[in-house]
């Protein structure tokens, strides 16, 4: 009978179902580790866990791109299961961010700094290398310049062509992806080019002592006419961008340059090329420091946790010869990574004293 | 005489040629438009096609690895140094290859999954060690791609002795592609060689079979209530703007809803097929019911009026005439919304599901991540033999796009009838 | 051991024995086969009645149980630790749960294990035993009852069929409502932190502002610049992109939707109907690929010798692609309301000799409008909702324009951009992402409203 068969078999597959979902509900162990953080940082992160999946009776470690800020606000939210157990950060933590840890019961945490990320800007190599200094980045990329023609005003950013800046620059149109202001690659860049650039006007440096949050609002903001553009977080497509559109400019983490050298060329900034070596004697200039943050309460409660960490502190992982450097990670000096490798070792605990 | 020149016929036959024009016009229109959009689509398939064919194969090199003993000496077999097994291996190839430089860069020639192979070898085997063996290992992607013609020379990934070494290796017959298997065995991974869907696709699966398991009876239940049964008042009034309005409801705003309600209240655990099923079940349930309405529907009245006629109840009419009549179609519905489901990705991102997953799902509750998100994991990689292997993942899920579909077009074709 | 999954399995054997037995009482009641005639209602329906009442309320029980059963179990086994444990933070007993079950599936570090932690995890399996086994006492008690009753009950008098039906109807009334709950859901969700946003930044300046720079600062130490949050061209370019996708997918999708039901031929129809379908199911990431690499170069080259400034993130490209990924969705929507149409409609106008597209554009679209304009109405939410495509394709920054060259962003990219990645989640700039999400969502509700109003105002019921 068609009814009966139609209300019984909906009444099975419901029953089944009701079944099947409530038993998931029921609580289960989590026996992997759970990895959220920067995106800068997940190529080498990823990298770590699977060498340490594939080769420990562990599982491999589940790592989520969530941006280093949205990585700190779920690690921060408290110690348990739910709860990430390590943070990747492309910057230090701030102090507020440790200050909501500390709020939230996640008091003990484990620093490690794992090595240098180079910022470059790169163009398709069908252009020529655009050799600038970070005063001509400024001028080209600020919403607001000092008046060329002297005196401390500000007007708002009137170059349209990098050659209107510094003859010696090419007559093409100022047009540079990059990311967007919700990015650690993007708070790099301005910390790292525009304050500099802002610093070699004299008046704009007196500012930095005087008022720094006037200096900020000098040096920060980015010009929002269309010569830079906003182009997301995914850096691949930038590069494609910049393939087809051999004027533009890039702006992006080192490792995307690194494996795209076929494509695009990284820019002169201040006379040098973005190179390994460059970046790893300091001489490029425009490089910052990536981390990792570890709960201690979930040490010894999730399992592999301690055993991942000797992974990528290792020498085989994070050293010169290491695999995370094929994968164009700038490893640290000597004494720093052995001063970093005991503090694993040691599970030392932050001080967020030093902490700004 | 005067007045039957005017006859309607005369009126007619005059302005046919001209509506015969219209008509062919119409028609032609007509035609243009499917033929657009199929050209859209073939363009799509070339593009990708083009990409990703070549993922199918991956380039292999041959390797005489001798197990020595004293590698193994002092350590556990599990965390033994395979890489140095595999470096021997190489340098027993190239013998006059020398200084550090040069043979980090002859070692970065063959993938890091060659050392995991040989750990696997000896695990199952503790007898290889102290023996030869000769095995075809995966080459590393730069070389994968230089061989199979999308890296130029020129390009700088490959050094000039790599490129002189290859030639070596092809003359010896050492180097080949073969079949991918990878590619269809293994879960994600950083390194390109390695990498394979069957962790999406096992995610996928489970996270397509929590939203029709509970989309589809929930969807026609719904239809069927509100098509057949609901009064019409003010409350099946609300019911149905709210439905009409969550079909248009952005995708990562019931991301959003996810978060907050499965896993901040009911506890389903991050990065779980089971949270993106349920996420995925709200989303395709709306489009389950308009199909399903649509289809109820078209059922004309006389089907319901003549067995209300013979005396069957409102319920058997709807359960034993209207719903079967309705069923093509809203299976139909039920398949675009699964297909679109299939596809989604967006508001996976804010549940977890955007993630590095190595090991394959065995159940609801897994760590897991899907198909499409795995697309766009790899679109993001700097890596760029995963170009090809993005291409591939995407021909894989279209295939079963295609599958769904004919699937679609069969029920269609049984069931279909004009009233 | 009583698993779960065993009660189900018991659960229903044993609504299946209920549908046997309330076959044959009743049909022992009616006085045999023959006589069947004498009941109220068809036997099924006794044995429908029987098995919906011996497994429903078992059910409910039984995910109830399911549900608190986890915390119990917890609780008990907490309770039996040592005293310094238990007066642990909630947190630190759950990490501390886990090591537990983590032993008991044997996959924490063997070496590590202490006694306690053994002696806790043995307990904590006893536990699970007697809950699992009391469950199914519980259960079967209670369905065996409820067999028993209804069975007793069962004579011919008894309305099954009515009973039955009602039962039915609840459910699917039930289903119904799941909808109204969603909503609610997202209502909730999001106006929560919409309404912090307002605090922030004044209601009407987000409504009527004509700029939007999300720029500003994120964090206390951070200095950006002046925040403005002014939804107007974020609308503006989401209109401009859905604008373009609907004038190239409305045409397309209409016209092939009326070739195919009234011009096709059979097989054509087979072959094509499913092929375009599959524009529809083609994932999203996969078009954004397709516009951005494909579509944008294109489009800015051939303005490039046209002499048109053309932005490598031109709407144009996002717009069209977009218009592809929803030409099924109109074409199909359509093609089934045009098939909807009752043929006595096209067999009235050929015989007055009006030609097929006569009959077509004077009949069949007059006819199938509304549901046609629902189908638009529904692909027009697509286009705003639509995310991965104008991620990829389209730009982020807000220009207040009508230029398809140009560069615009839209509603769904601006709340990616502001939800993923570096956040603070209490700053106006992330609360900014739902304020957006809301205005969204009211301006789909009152666009569907008017749907509803149109629709229900020209439907017409043939025959």
């Amino acid at each position: 009978m068609k009814f009966g068969k139609t209300v019984k078999n909906t009444a099975a597959a419901a029953l089944i179902l009701l079944g099947s979902s409530s038993v998931t509900t029921a609580g289960d162990a989590r026996d992997y580790i759970n990895i959220v953080g920067s995106s800068t940082v997940y190529p080498f992160s990823t990298v770590v866990a699977e060498q340490f999946g594939k080769t420990s009776s562990f599982k491999t470690p589940k790592i989520e791109s969530t941006g280093t800020g949205g990585g700190f606000k779920l690690f921060c939210a408290g110690v348990g299961v739910n709860h990430p157990d390590i943070s990747n950060a492309s910057r230090r933590i701030k102090k507020s961010e440790c200050e909501a840890c500390t709020e939230n019961g996640v008091n003990e945490i484990l620093e490690v700094k794992i090595g240098y990320d180079g910022i470059v800007l790169a163009n398709s190599k069908k252009a020529p290398v655009l050799k600038a200094t970070r005063k001509e980045l400024f001028l080209a990329l600020a919403k607001e310049i000092p008046d060329p023609s002297g005196g401390e005003k500000l007007i708002a950013n009137p170059y349209n062509t990098w050659k209107q800046i510094n003859p010696a620059l090419p007559d093409t149109k100022i047009e540079v992806l990059g990311p967007p202001p919700t990015s650690g690659t993007r708070d790099a860049f301005v910390e790292l080019v525009m304050e500099h650039g802002a610093e070699s006007f004299p008046w704009i440096k007196a500012l930095k002592k005087s008022d720094e949050k006037k200096f900020k609002s000098v040096a920060h903001p980015v010009r929002e006419d269309g010569a830079y553009i906003e182009a997301g977080e995914n850096d691949n497509l930038i590069v494609q961008k910049l393939e087809a559109n051999p004027n533009a400019l890039g702006i992006f983490g080192f490792s995307f340059l690194d494996q795209n050298s076929d494509k695009i060329q990284g820019s002169e900034i201040e006379g040098k090329i973005p190179t390994f070596e460059a970046i790893a004697d300091g001489s490029y200039s425009v490089s910052r420091p990536l981390y990792f943050y570890v709960k201690k309460a979930h040490l010894d409660k999730i399992p592999g946790i301690r055993e991942y960490l000797e992974e990528f502190s290792s020498e085989k992982a994070w050293g010169p010869e290491g695999y995370l450097s094929d994968k164009g990670l700038i490893p640290m000096p000597d004494p720093e990574r052995k001063q970093f490798q005991e503090d694993v070792k040691t599970v030392k605990s932050l001080d967020p004293g030093q902490l700004k | 005489m005067n007045k039957s020149s005017v006859k309607t016929i005369d009126i007619v036959q005059k302005g046919l040629k001209r509506r015969y024009r219209v008509e062919r016009r119409f028609r032609r229109l007509g035609l243009a438009a499917i033929a657009a959009s199929l050209i859209f689509l073939m363009l799509l398939f070339v593009s990708i096609l083009g990409n990703g064919y070549s993922a199918i194969w991956q380039t292999h090199m041959r390797l005489d690895v001798y197990f020595d003993p004293q590698v193994f000496k002092d350590v556990v077999v599990s965390s033994a140094d395979y890489g140095r097994l595999v470096k021997g291996a190489l340098r027993s190839v190239f013998p006059d290859v020398s200084g550090r430089g040069e043979l980090r860069k002859l070692s970065a020639m063959v993938s890091s999954g060659a050392a995991f192979q040989l750990r696997e070898m000896v695990m199952e085997d503790r007898g290889l060690i102290g023996r030869q063996s000769t095995l075809w290992v995966p080459a590393d992607d730069d070389v994968d791609m230089f061989f199979k013609g999308r890296l130029g020379p020129e390009s700088g990934r490959l050094t000039e002795d790599q490129l002189s070494w290859i030639d070596h290796l092809k003359e010896r017959k050492m180097i080949r592609k073969q079949f991918n298997r990878a590619f269809f065995t293994a879960g994600d991974s950083r390194e390109p060689e390695l990498s394979g869907i069957r962790g999406a696709l096992y995610g996928s699966f489970f996270t397509l079979l929590i939203t029709l398991a509970i989309s589809f009876p929930l969807g026609v239940g719904t239809a069927v209530y509100l098509q057949e049964f609901a009064p019409r008042n003010r409350w099946t009034d609300l019911i149905e703007v709210n439905i009409n309005n969550l079909a248009a409801v952005p995708s990562i705003v019931f991301g959003l809803l996810g978060l907050a309600l499965f896993l901040n209240v009911f506890g389903v655990p991050r990065s779980a097929p089971l949270a993106g099923g349920l996420v995925l079940t709200l989303m395709t349930l709306p489009t389950i019911v308009i199909a399903g309405r649509a289809a109820l529907q078209a059922v004309p009245p006389s089907i319901r009026e003549a067995a209300l006629g013979v005396g069957a109840s409102r319920m058997q009419t709807v359960l034993h005439h209207v719903l079967p009549l309705a069923l093509p179609g809203m299976l139909t519905g039920t398949i675009i919304g699964m297909a679109r489901a299939l596809g989604e990705s967006a508001p996976l991102l804010m549940i977890g599901m955007v993630a590095f997953i190595v090991d394959i799902p065995h159940g609801f509750q897994d760590p897991s991540t899907v198909l499409p998100v795995q697309i766009y994991l790899w679109a993001d990689s700097p890596e760029r033999a995963f170009v090809e292997r993005t291409s591939a993942a995407t021909m894989v899920l279209l295939a079963f796009l295609v599958i769904m579909n004919g699937l679609a077009v069969w029920l269609r074709r049984k069931f279909e009838r004009r009233w | 051991m009583i698993t779960p999954g065993i009660i189900m399995i018991a659960l229903l054997l044993m609504a299946t024995t209920g549908y046997y037995l309330g076959v044959r009482r009743s049909v022992a009641a009616a006085g045999g086969r023959r006589l069947i005639r004498n009941l109220h209602s068809r036997p099924t329906y006794y044995g429908l009645l029987t098995a919906l009442w011996c497994g429903l309320p078992a059910v409910t029980v039984f995910s109830l149980w399911q549900f608190f059963d986890t915390q119990v179990v917890a609780h008990l086994v907490i309770s039996q630790l040592p005293a310094e444990i238990e007066n642990l933070e909630p947190s630190h007993i759950s990490l501390l749960l886990n090591d537990i079950r983590n032993v008991i599936a044997r996959q924490g570090s063997l070496e590590r294990i202490d006694p306690a932690l053994q002696a806790a995890a043995e307990h904590y399996l006893h536990l699970q035993r007697i809950s699992n086994t009391a469950l199914f006492v519980t259960i079967m008690a209670l369905s065996m009852s409820a067999l028993v009753v209804v069975r007793s009950r069962i004579n011919k008098g008894l309305r099954a069929r009515n009973h039955v039906e009602g039962i039915v109807k609840g459910l699917l009334a039930v289903c119904s409502t799941i909808a109204v709950f969603t909503t609610i859901g997202i209502v909730i969700s999001v106006l929560y932190e919409s309404l912090r946003f307002f605090q922030a930044v004044p209601v009407t300046e987000f409504l009527f502002g004509l700029k939007w720079s999300p720029q500003m600062a994120i964090r206390s130490d951070q200095v950006g610049s002046s925040g403005a949050f002014g939804a107007v061209p974020v609308f503006a370019g989401t209109l401009l992109i859905s604008g373009i996708a609907m004038c190239v997918s409305v045409p397309i999708g209409l016209m092939a939707a009326i070739y195919l039901s009234e011009y096709a031929g059979k097989t054509f129809r087979a072959i094509a109907k499913p092929l375009m379908e599959i524009l529809a199911g083609v994932p999203t990431v996969v078009y954004g690929f397709f516009a951005a690499l494909v579509v944008a170069p294109v489009i800015r080259s051939l303005g490039v010798t046209l002499g048109l400034d053309v932005a490598s993130e031109s709407a144009l490209a996002a717009g069209l692609v977009m218009g592809i990924m929803i030409i099924p969705f109109v074409s199909s929507l359509s093609d089934d309301m045009i098939n909807a149409v009752p043929q006595s409609l096209r067999d009235g106008a050929y015989s007055l000799g009006a030609t097929r597209s006569e009959t077509v554009k004077h009949v069949l679209l007059p006819a199938a409008l509304p549901g046609i304009v629902g189908g638009v109405l529904l692909a027009v939410s697509r286009a705003i909702g639509e995310t991965m495509i104008v991620v990829m394709a389209a730009g982020l920054t807000a220009n207040l324009t009508l230029n398809p060259f140009k560069t615009v962003t839209t509603v769904t990219v601006q709340i990616v951009t502001l939800l993923v990645g570096d956040q603070e989640f209490d700053s106006p700039k992330t609360l900014a992402a739902f304020a957006l999400g809301l205005l969204l969502f009211v301006v789909t509700l009152v666009l569907n409203v008017i749907a509803l109003y149109v629709v229900r105002r020209y439907r017409e019921q043939y025959e």
